[in-house]
């Protein structure tokens, strides 16, 4: 009976070790690193897509040939600072 | 592999053509091609794969489950626990869009993972189609929850008034690029990864003597590379989801 305790203590102590151990280990720094590098480069390039899209409509539709395209270009490239932004304030609430 | 198509005459491999589309079945309405293609062969067998293997699995509904029993309820505690973390108890409802989009991914996925399968994942069309479903239905909940207010999404608090024709625009950017980074991510993860493996691939034929096994090797590591990837991915479409379900809630 007391050998039984002790052998389940043994083996949560066992757990938690292993536990530990696979929370640092669950995903490699490579990895971590090339996903983050992925995160940020679509958040800034889909920001830029957008922004240059409606500039392109909105001097298609209001003649304004090169101000839309370069104001919504600015535009898009700060949403895409904010979008990073965003994204880094969430890594660090984790 | 350029190479290596120019010594073996007329055949060409690029490392590309296995993102082409073949049309099996053609079928047209109304000038709209409709037609039958690897690609949805691919979705056909993720679809019922999930369909077939959940329900077979959670058949027996032992309280002592089995292997099988036990990763479908696996994969069901984690989005259950995924969407209580991000949304709380109004995210309860929301369960079954994220689950069929997460496993719908995420097999698709490890479908593509198969040797002379299509990943159709790997095709923008497919996920930006998959993230504007999302985007619609969160912009179309948040303006069911909130009505005309959810235009104040947009307005931050707290900042000085001649800031505001500034910074409105950029959060209106902001939200309409969701459902292009959310698409391009998935997209841009998988083509790379069945690229790179495609390479190297080729590279174990190219390659003199028995150097070819250096690659070898290198293609069995990052195909356990891209295993991990597909789940990561799939996850990150799920968690991405929860979060704007989240804010068409949550206002700021």
């Amino acid at each position: 009976m007391n050998n039984d305790k002790n052998s389940i203590k043994g083996l949560k102590s066992k757990i938690e070790t292993i536990e530990k151990k696979n929370k640092n280990e669950s995903l490699p720094k490579k990895e971590k690193a090339l996903n983050f590098g992925f995160k940020i480069s679509t958040e800034i390039v889909a920001a830029l897509i957008v922004g240059v899209g409606i500039g392109i409509l909105v001097d298609k539709f209001l003649g304004t040939k090169p101000f839309g395209l370069i104001i919504f270009f600015i535009f898009g490239a700060l949403a895409g600072f904010l979008n990073i932004y965003r994204v880094m304030r969430r890594i660090e609430k984790q | 592999m350029a190479s290596s198509g120019e010594h073996s005459g007329h055949e060409k491999h690029s490392p590309l053509d296995q993102f082409e589309i073949n049309p099996l079945v053609n079928f047209e309405v109304g000038g709209v091609n409709l037609a039958f293609t690897n690609s949805s062969v691919s979705m056909v067998i993720t679809v019922l794969f999930i369909t077939l293997f959940l329900t077979l699995t959670v058949n027996p509904r032992s309280i002592v489950p089995s292997r099988m029993q036990l990763i479908s309820e696996l994969c069901y505690n984690f989005i259950a626990q995924l969407l209580n973390d991000t949304v709380g108890d109004q995210g309860k409802r929301y369960f079954p869009f994220v689950f069929s989009i997460f496993m719908f991914v995420l097999i698709g996925n490890m479908v593509g993972m198969i040797p002379y399968q299509f990943t159709f994942t790997s095709h923008i069309i497919v996920t930006f189609a998959l993230a504007t479903v999302v985007f619609i239905g969160v912009t179309i909940l948040g303006f069911v929850n909130h009505g005309i207010r959810f235009f104040t999404f947009f307005y931050i608090p707290g900042v000085p008034f001649y800031m505001h024709p500034l910074l409105i625009p950029i959060e209106v950017i902001s939200y309409l690029s969701r459902p292009i980074s959310l698409s391009v991510r998935l997209f841009a993860n998988m083509l790379a990864g069945h690229t790179l493996l495609k390479v190297f691939a080729g590279f174990v034929v190219s390659m003199p003597f028995f150097t070819g096994v250096l690659p070898l090797t290198f293609i069995v590591a990052l195909t356990g590379l891209e295993i991990l990837i597909a789940f990561l991915q799939a996850y990150v479409f799920a968690i991405l989801t929860c979060l704007y379900i989240n804010d068409a809630y949550h206002l700021h």
